[in-house]
């Protein structure tokens, strides 16, 4: 099992009780006097079969309050998700925190900043690296990319899951559109694996028949879900962070209705994918606070429903360059939601929103997801680290603590040492070439590319993965989607 | 009289005021004021709204705003340059929306709203517009120009179809297709035949008039 990293101290919190009252209260309004509309007869009919009034000519449906709070109580508060190799198997929820990926649609040029079309070489060489990384723990949908040469559209999604079920052991959250779900959840059946299933509102208050129909496959199949929205605050969603937090966890809530109504205790993960809009440009306002302060109420108010969340804001950056800018957005960021108890942060590789990916930047990433891993893991404090004896015995000055047995056995653990941070000291660095964190992170990629090998799938496994691609090729070939 | 009347509805858009856009431009038609003097009131407001934008002394919320304010006083003033069979003063006529199974809005009511302040005639016909929907606003309103917008990866194949559609129907040597949208690229335009691309709203207002040679 990957451990990940466990929070030794209270989380932090930025609500009041009455605030996270009122909030609810809010949710449970619009729920029920709003509704919320579903392309998706089925998913209508099941809830109207469970007291939810519905309107299907509007196609809306509306939550009576004690429904929704009874299939909040039924979600596990944490769980196990089994991978193809044990040691790659995790349980979330709690005070676990899990590191994932961001994804991004191309490749960027390290010299132009310019974003170009990956191979698929390139492309499975940036799962391979993902595999290697000690504080990367699972691995997000269209990751690392959702286009690449010779793949087409259509094909992407299976593509991309049989790129990670074969490059890493690691659980992947899956993507879905236009049935390629069924494909998905085939590959990770013969392969041995869970994988996450998702299902996506398209805010404000409203989920199409894909997102619907992809939840209902997952689920069935025994999968555990991943719920998100996408909501942008002054855009798709009020524009008071409040407000926001109303829409979304509605959102997301109708979501976890429909997982109970279909199989009470099915495992859901809360996602809370949210940017402010920004107001000059159009597009969502990457890297910005905002997103922190919605990830930390979020955090607060799904510990208070019991539910594992992800904070899927984190690892993407207005910035178009590895830079300064790129760095410390996503450092508050992670920082934030790592300190007010989120389990799952999306950190890892994403550039430029949604547009760039580069391994690159996963590898620094994981020096920053370390970084806070090491922070929220706390302070040990016990006769042995308060070493008062050795204290006495080392005693003032010649007395030196390098040399002890103490010092040998508690540096390790008390120290994060960053594998591409450049620590040395001045009259070093001018000798060895004046290197930066982004030269030690290409040297890091090389070696990983030189060195890790992903325990590969068995001879069958492969061929299984081969023959349900084929599968998938056909299926859209048969409705002139290929 | 007529001139407070012209005052109030600028003043309207400007502030953002739907209601009271379409009440000063029904009070217009009632007063049998020139209805392309109130068409020209509405065009410099949303000028003005727009360049505040261009400055960065605007923001987005005060472009849309000000263009749901137009939009509502829009039809009662169409209507009855229609009925006077009165003559509109337009670079182009263009026609607007965000392909099928694409439901984004955001960028293409930005090109929408200062293609209108550019001097366009512009009709939008909305989000997840399907290619027979194009076709048929591109005959009713006798477009030059069409102006198609994708998000999406998914979707942006879906101009293609467009394209092909226009092709099928006669139609593409009388408009001039401009495409836009977060995954579109020069490359890909290029790829599907389209005539122009820009990656900006302002630049979509300059890529529009050069399309009709202005």
């Amino acid at each position: 099992m990957l451990k990940g990293f466990t929070r030794k101290f209270k989380p932090l919190e930025i609500l009041t009780e009455e605030q996270v009252e009122a909030i609810h209260r809010g949710t449970l309004e619009i729920l029920e006097n709003t509704g919320m509309t579903f392309y998706h007869e089925k998913a209508l009919k099941l809830f109207e079969k469970n007291g939810c009034k519905v309107d299907f000519e509007k196609k809306r449906a509306y939550f009576p309050p004690a429904l929704v709070e009874e299939c909040l109580r039924k979600c596990p508060s944490s769980f196990h998700v089994k991978a193809r190799d044990p040691k790659s198997d995790l349980i979330i929820g709690g005070d676990t925190l899990y590191f994932t990926t961001f994804p991004g649609m191309r490749t960027v040029d390290l010299d132009t900043w310019e974003s170009r079309v990956p191979t698929k070489k390139e492309n499975d060489d940036a799962v391979k690296v993902l595999d290697a990384l000690d504080n990367l723990h699972k691995i997000l949908c269209y990751t690392p990319y959702f286009e690449v040469k010779s793949i087409p559209p259509i094909t992407a999604i299976p593509e991309s899951v049989a790129a990670k079920i074969r490059n890493s052991t690691k659980i992947q959250l899956t993507g879905y559109s236009k049935d390629c779900e069924i494909f998905n959840i085939k590959m990770a059946i013969s392969a041995g694996t869970e994988i996450f299933g998702q299902c996506c509102a398209s805010p404000p208050l409203t989920y199409y028949g894909d997102a619907i129909e992809s939840a209902f496959r997952f689920i069935e199949a025994g999968f555990p879900l991943h719920i998100s929205t996408g909501d942008v605050f002054g855009g798709t969603a009020p524009a008071t962070l409040a407000g926001s937090m109303i829409t979304n966890n509605a959102e997301i809530i109708a979501i976890i209705v429909l997982t109970q109504l279909i199989k009470p205790g099915t495992r859901v993960v809360a996602a809370d994918f949210v940017f402010p809009q920004n107001m000059q440009t159009g597009s969502p306002a990457f890297g910005a606070i905002g997103c922190s302060l919605h990830h930390v109420m979020f955090n607060q108010i799904w510990r208070k429903y019991g539910i594992p969340t992800n904070n899927a804001s984190v690892g993407v950056s207005s910035s178009k360059k590895i830079d300064f800018q790129c760095g410390y957005e996503r450092a508050i960021l992670a920082l934030l939601s790592a300190l007010s108890g989120g389990n799952i942060i999306q950190l890892h590789g994403g550039i430029h929103g949604e547009l760039t990916y580069h391994p690159i930047q996963s590898i620094l990433d994981d020096d920053i997801a370390g970084m806070i891993g090491r922070f929220i893991e706390g302070v040990e404090v016990s006769d042995e680290t308060l070493a008062i004896d050795l204290i006495e015995e080392v005693g003032p000055i010649p007395g030196f603590y390098l040399n002890k047995e103490h010092t040998r056995k508690w540096w390790k653990k008390e120290q994060f040492v960053p594998k591409a941070a450049d620590r040395l000291t001045y009259p070093e660095w001018m000798k060895k070439g004046k290197k930066s964190c982004l030269d030690y992170a290409k040297e890091k990629m090389d070696e990983i590319l030189a060195t890790h090998k992903p325990i590969p799938l068995t001879e069958d496994q492969d061929n299984e993965i081969e023959r349900i691609l084929e599968e998938a090729r056909k299926y859209y070939q048969e409705r002139g989607m290929l | 009289m007529s001139d407070e009347v012209l005052k109030n509805l600028k003043k309207a858009v400007i502030e953002y005021n739907a209601e009271e856009a379409a009440s000063w431009a029904r009070k217009a038609v009632e007063e049998k004021i020139d209805p392309i003097k109130a068409l020209d009131v509405m065009t410099e407001a949303i000028r003005y709204i727009g360049d505040g934008f261009g400055k960065g002394e605007l923001w987005l919320p005060d472009l849309v705003g000000a263009a749901d304010a137009m939009q509502s006083a829009m039809p009662i003033i169409e209507e009855e340059i229609k009925r006077k069979g009165a003559k509109r003063e337009s670079l182009g006529i263009i026609v607007i929306g965000t392909v099928y199974g694409d439901i984004h809005s955001i960028g293409k009511t930005m090109v929408a709203t200062l293609l209108t302040a550019g001097g366009f005639t512009v009709h939008d016909l909305g989000v997840n517009t399907k290619a027979e929907e194009f076709i048929e606003a591109i005959k009713k309103y006798k477009a030059g120009i069409l102006a198609l917008s994708a998000l999406m990866t998914m979707t942006a194949p879906e101009q293609k179809k467009i394209i092909a559609a226009l092709e099928k129907e006669g139609l593409r040597d009388q408009v001039k297709v401009m495409v836009g949208g977060g995954s579109i690229t020069q490359e890909f335009a290029d790829s599907i035949g389209a005539d122009g691309y820009n990656p900006t709203a302002p630049g979509a207002v300059k890529l529009a008039r050069s399309l009709v040679g202005k």
